[in-house]
């Protein structure tokens, strides 16, 4: 089973390093979708035996949520806003993705030095869940629109997301449940404010938001 | 009463009345719906914080749930903030209900999000579990955000969405360190208890420390950032300044103290876990300077009176956080300076919300004589700023005195010269600003507001308070004090 | 008694231009043509060699260097590549470097003599070259090195003996990120398609064949030979990676990767009918992705 959850872990490494070198916001958000759907796998992965009901409503949740909700939520604030479809980067792509590997080889430094407990069922997770985080924060700073800067806001979650999942075997299923709702209404209410933006402003793009000063 | 009743109880009245707001037929009665859901709940909360003040911690419903000394104190410090902010609305939104520019749904809008923020806050403070206090911090963003932007303008927009991605990106933070704190616990706890406060607190010796201090770290920027702790503030002062004065006081009162909180509840357990090596306090030192000295530099230069508002608060939340990370005298002295700096900011955007409406701007240079132009609220933007650069002997004197003094025990003199100097800078630079404002002739065109007698409750209130607090602290305030200090020192 | 190992080199050298014409046949397939013969190579061949060759006088040694470097490279890394997880005729610690650098030789050679001509196109597509084999050069390295990690071995036939099923199922991940590094390797240094598109007819967008634009008579054949077994070669190593069954007969083992070879040779087909060649601009990015494929997969072997 290890080797399927660190085939899972690397697909995020990868789907994170697409969303960094695509220049459609179409594209980023389905890769993003993607990797909902991947994370949603874990839960099932990490668990021994057969799927208890606890992994199946989680893997359900996650997937249905990050898999199918947000990139629907997000695909809509795009359509309805009229958003146009280039990423728009201050950062160019093949930097962007220069950057991600080389916050790639920071976060495996990084997350090699973490003492890991021995319930953790993949020596990766540290790594990519720090490398998730950077993604995100990069995303966040370095994109021009912001509903690049929810996708960078729900790949950071997803990091942390996966880091839970599988470092800890057992968070009640009431927290996690929690945890994705919150992560919902996150993006529910960032779409929105995106939509109130965009009527408001005739755009979207953060750094002309910039009235509030000293 | 048992205690898992009053846990439901003190959830169910936010969750009703957000409900009952939703159903509100006109803009008045979701105004005054919130202010008796909130006295409703203040009752409650403040009962029950007695009897834990005086029978001991209450936990239930299968540890899920905990009110101790420190969560009780909050929820004190909450009910005076909530109370006052909710009648308050209700006279701040007066002429715009009258005119329409509060609409029916603009006003349920309000109430339901500001129960939210109440039942968000209070989750806070009973849960025992620290994933969901953290999925009730970022609730508390989460609902918020839309009560800066009430009335939609560019500028409360843009802090809107600052205030949205900021903080939740900062939450985020949090969560992972929320996770590398029960990781560290995976070789001593069950696997389903490693996210109980109590649990952990309990073994934080035998807790892996290195896990433990990177958590903390995390901890620390992401909650730090919802706290408003320099340098990752940049939020605050959007927020503060757009928001409708109700709302400001609400997020200065105490939006910040319950992100801080979570950090406090972590701090026993890193300082039990490190042989109480100092090492997390000092962090929480550093940050508090810094946030002093940022924001001291701010104050000097600001023009607008609800961001010189605003970097009051991250002075203050500074200062609090200097006084826990000072440690012994330091942390009762924070805790005390808590209350004191609710008290006082509230009062103080009360003010400065009812003379923006008084002047038509928050713009400093363009409020003058505001004594005689609106002569209640000027007394209470005149006391409350005065009381907030520390002017004795008002209690929040009281408490950086104390503050003060705990650098000097701990030997930490660097630390106090630093202190010293932003409280001094602040001191200079907002007084003139203070001085400007109150006296002078009022611009022309300006009708002297006449207040009604609730409004004389809420200024004079907590000035009273205030200076009553700062000649004598009675013996009950004082043993609350120690029981939550004791649990933030983490001493047996 | 002649062995698998010293009938596999000679194997090569025959069949190698066999794989071109697969492909062709397979492209002529799909878009519902008849296509050249199987063994239209062969014959390409045959009558470029019965040719002479014209040589500009502004050329010189360099120039009839090139192809001829081009075809002794390539034999001689048939002899270290080995065939079906037989050692190969020639194996040492480190020959996974020496592979390397053949490949290097050859494309310093037929660069050096694409320059030699003082043809601008043929300036532009040495330019071309040399700048993705900066990038592909790294991704094969890495990837390489990223088998040795799982494998142990640093010699190429250590390496491949030791990719088996079993270390499929343990490190499935790394494996096949390896192998996706490799096949992207593959189809860029031997211009297919989507990076270089082989049956175009306008020298801006060439990248490869550009070079060779002056070559005539036997250098072009020798141009053709070297290029086919370059593609043996690269292909051989995809193959040893994606197909690690192995059967008790050696040369059971050898017909299998022959075959395998020319599966791959079908697949490449498959690929050029249905993608275009992606825009010059894109393909450093191709290549940068197969890079990063190699150093996850290090990454994942790092225990």
């Amino acid at each position: 089973m290890s080797a399927w959850i660190d085939g899972v872990l690397v697909t995020l490494i990868l789907t994170n390093l697409a969303v960094l070198g695509s220049s459609r916001l179409n594209a980023c958000i389905r890769i993003i979708a993607l990797q909902g759907v991947v994370l949603g796998l874990l839960p099932i992965l990490v668990g021994e035996g057969a799927p208890t009901i606890r992994m199946t409503l989680l893997t359900a949740a996650t997937m249905g949520l990050k898999g199918a909700v947000f990139p629907w939520l997000l695909l809509r604030a795009l359509r309805v806003a009229g958003i146009r479809r280039e990423v728009e980067p201050f950062i160019g792509y093949n930097w962007s993705v220069l950057a991600g590997l080389l916050s790639l080889a920071a976060s495996v430094w990084l997350g090699g030095r973490l003492p890991m407990p021995e319930t953790a069922r993949s020596s990766l997770v540290g790594p990519v869940a720090l490398f998730m985080i950077f993604c995100g924060l990069f995303v966040i700073v370095s994109r021009r629109k912001a509903i690049t800067q929810i996708l960078g806001y729900i790949i950071m979650e997803n990091g942390a997301y996966a880091f839970g999942v599988v470092l800890l075997e057992e968070i009640p299923v009431l927290v996690e449940l929690g945890i994705l709702m919150d992560a919902f209404v996150a993006v529910f209410v960032m779409g929105v404010a995106i939509y109130h933006i965009q009527r408001e402003f005739d755009h979207v793009d953060v750094d002309q938001l910039d009235t509030l000063k000293g | 009463m048992s205690a898992s009743w009053l846990f439901i109880i003190l959830l169910a009245i936010p969750t009703a009345g957000a409900a009952a707001c939703l159903a509100a037929r006109t803009p008045a009665a979701a105004l005054w719906t919130v202010f008796a859901g909130v006295v409703l709940h203040a009752t409650t909360a403040l009962s029950a914080a007695r009897r834990v003040l005086a029978l001991g911690p209450m936990a239930s419903n299968g540890e899920w749930f905990l009110l101790d000394a420190l969560s009780a104190w909050h929820l004190i410090v909450m009910a005076l903030v909530f109370v006052p902010a909710s009648f308050y609305a209700i006279t701040y939104f007066r002429d715009e209900t009258a005119s329409g520019a509060l609409s029916l749904r603009l006003a349920r809008r309000f109430g339901a999000l500001w129960f939210g923020a109440l039942g968000a806050m209070t989750l806070v403070l009973i849960s025992n579990n620290l994933g969901i206090l953290w999925v009730g911090i970022e609730a508390t963003t989460l609902l918020t955000a839309f009560l800066i932007c009430l009335h939609r303008s560019p500028t409360s927009l843009e802090a809107m969405w600052k205030y949205l991605i900021i903080c939740s990106v900062g939450v985020a933070f949090a969560f992972m360190g929320t996770l590398f704190v029960a990781a560290s616990a995976s070789r001593t706890l069950e696997p389903g208890d490693a996210l109980l406060w109590t649990k952990l607190l309990d073994v934080a010796g035998s807790l892996d420390r290195v896990m433990l201090e990177v958590g903390f770290i995390f901890l620390l920027v992401g909650y730090g950032t919802k706290a408003g702790l320099a340098p990752m503030h940049t939020w605050l002062p959007d927020a503060h300044s757009q928001a409708p004065a109700p709302v400001s006081a609400l997020f200065s009162g105490f939006l910040l103290n319950s992100a801080l909180y979570c950090v406090l509840r972590y701090l026993p357990i890193l300082e039990r876990a490190t042989d109480y090596s100092g090492w997390a306090p000092r962090l929480l030192v550093v940050f508090g300077l810094i946030s002093i000295l940022i924001s001291a530099a701010f104050i000097i230069f600001q023009h607008d009176l609800k961001r010189l508002l605003a970097y009051h608060s991250v002075e203050h939340i500074g200062i609090i956080t200097l006084g826990f990370g000072l440690g012994g005298l330091g942390v009762f002295a924070a805790l005390f300076h808590t209350l004191n700096h609710s008290l006082c900011k509230t009062l103080a955007f009360f003010s400065a919300g009812r003379l923006g409406q008084v002047y038509g701007t928050h713009d400093m240079s363009r409020i003058s004589g505001a004594l005689r132009a609106a002569p209640l609220w000027g007394l209470g933007l005149f006391a409350s700023l005065l009381a907030l650069i520390g002017v004795a002997p008002f209690a929040i004197f009281m408490s950086e005195f104390q503050i003060a003094k705990a650098a000097v025990d701990d030997a930490a003199y660097v630390p106090l010269a630093l202190f010293l100097l932003g409280g001094g800078v602040v001191f200079i630079g907002a007084l003139r600003h203070v001085v400007l404002m109150a006296w002078g002739a009022p611009p022309d065109g300006t009708r002297p507001e006449r207040a009604c007698s609730c409004e004389w409750l809420l200024v004079w209130l907590p000035l009273l308070a205030l200076l009553g607090l700062g000649l004598w602290m009675p013996h009950s305030l004082y043993d609350a004090l120690s029981q939550a200090s004791a649990i933030v020192g983490g001493h047996p | 008694m002649i062995e698998p190992r010293h009938a596999a080199p000679l194997l090569a050298l025959a069949l190698a231009p066999l794989m071109t014409g697969i492909i062709n046949r397979t492209k002529a397939f799909f878009a519902g043509r008849q296509g050249p013969p199987l063994l239209q190579a062969y014959f390409d061949l045959w009558k470029l060699l019965r040719k002479g060759a014209v040589y500009s006088r502004a050329t010189t040694w360099v120039f009839r260097a090139g192809p001829m470097v081009g075809v002794a490279t390539g034999a001689a890394a048939l002899l270290i590549v080995p065939l079906g997880g037989e050692p190969a005729l020639l194996a040492f610690p480190g020959d996974i470097l020496l592979l390397a650098g053949l490949l290097a030789l050859a494309r310093f050679f037929i660069i050096a003599a694409a320059l030699d001509t003082g043809s601008a196109f043929e300036g532009m597509g040495a330019s071309r070259e040399a700048q993705f084999s900066a990038l592909a050069e790294p991704a094969l390295l890495l990837s390489l090195a990223a088998l040795a990690r799982l494998t142990g071995g640093l010699s190429l036939s250590d390496l491949f003996r030791d990719i088996t099923p079993a270390a499929w199922v343990e490190n499935g991940p790394a494996l096949a990120l390896a192998a996706a590094a490799l096949v992207i390797v593959f189809l860029a240094e031997n211009a297919r398609i989507p990076v270089d598109d082989p049956n175009t007819h306008l020298e801006l967008t060439m990248i490869h064949e550009v070079m060779v634009l002056d070559h005539g008579g036997p250098d072009f054949a020798y141009v053709l030979y070297g290029a086919a077994l370059k593609l043996w070669v690269l292909g051989a190593l995809v193959i040893g990676v994606l197909v690690p069954w192995r059967g008790p007969n050696p040369w059971a083992n050898l017909a299998a990767v022959v075959a395998g070879l020319f599966v791959l040779s079908v697949a490449v087909g498959v690929v050029e009918s249905c993608m275009a060649r992606l825009r010059l601009l894109r393909v450093p990015q191709l290549l940068t992705v197969a890079g990063v494929f190699a150093a996850l997969a290090i990454i994942l072997l790092r225990r």
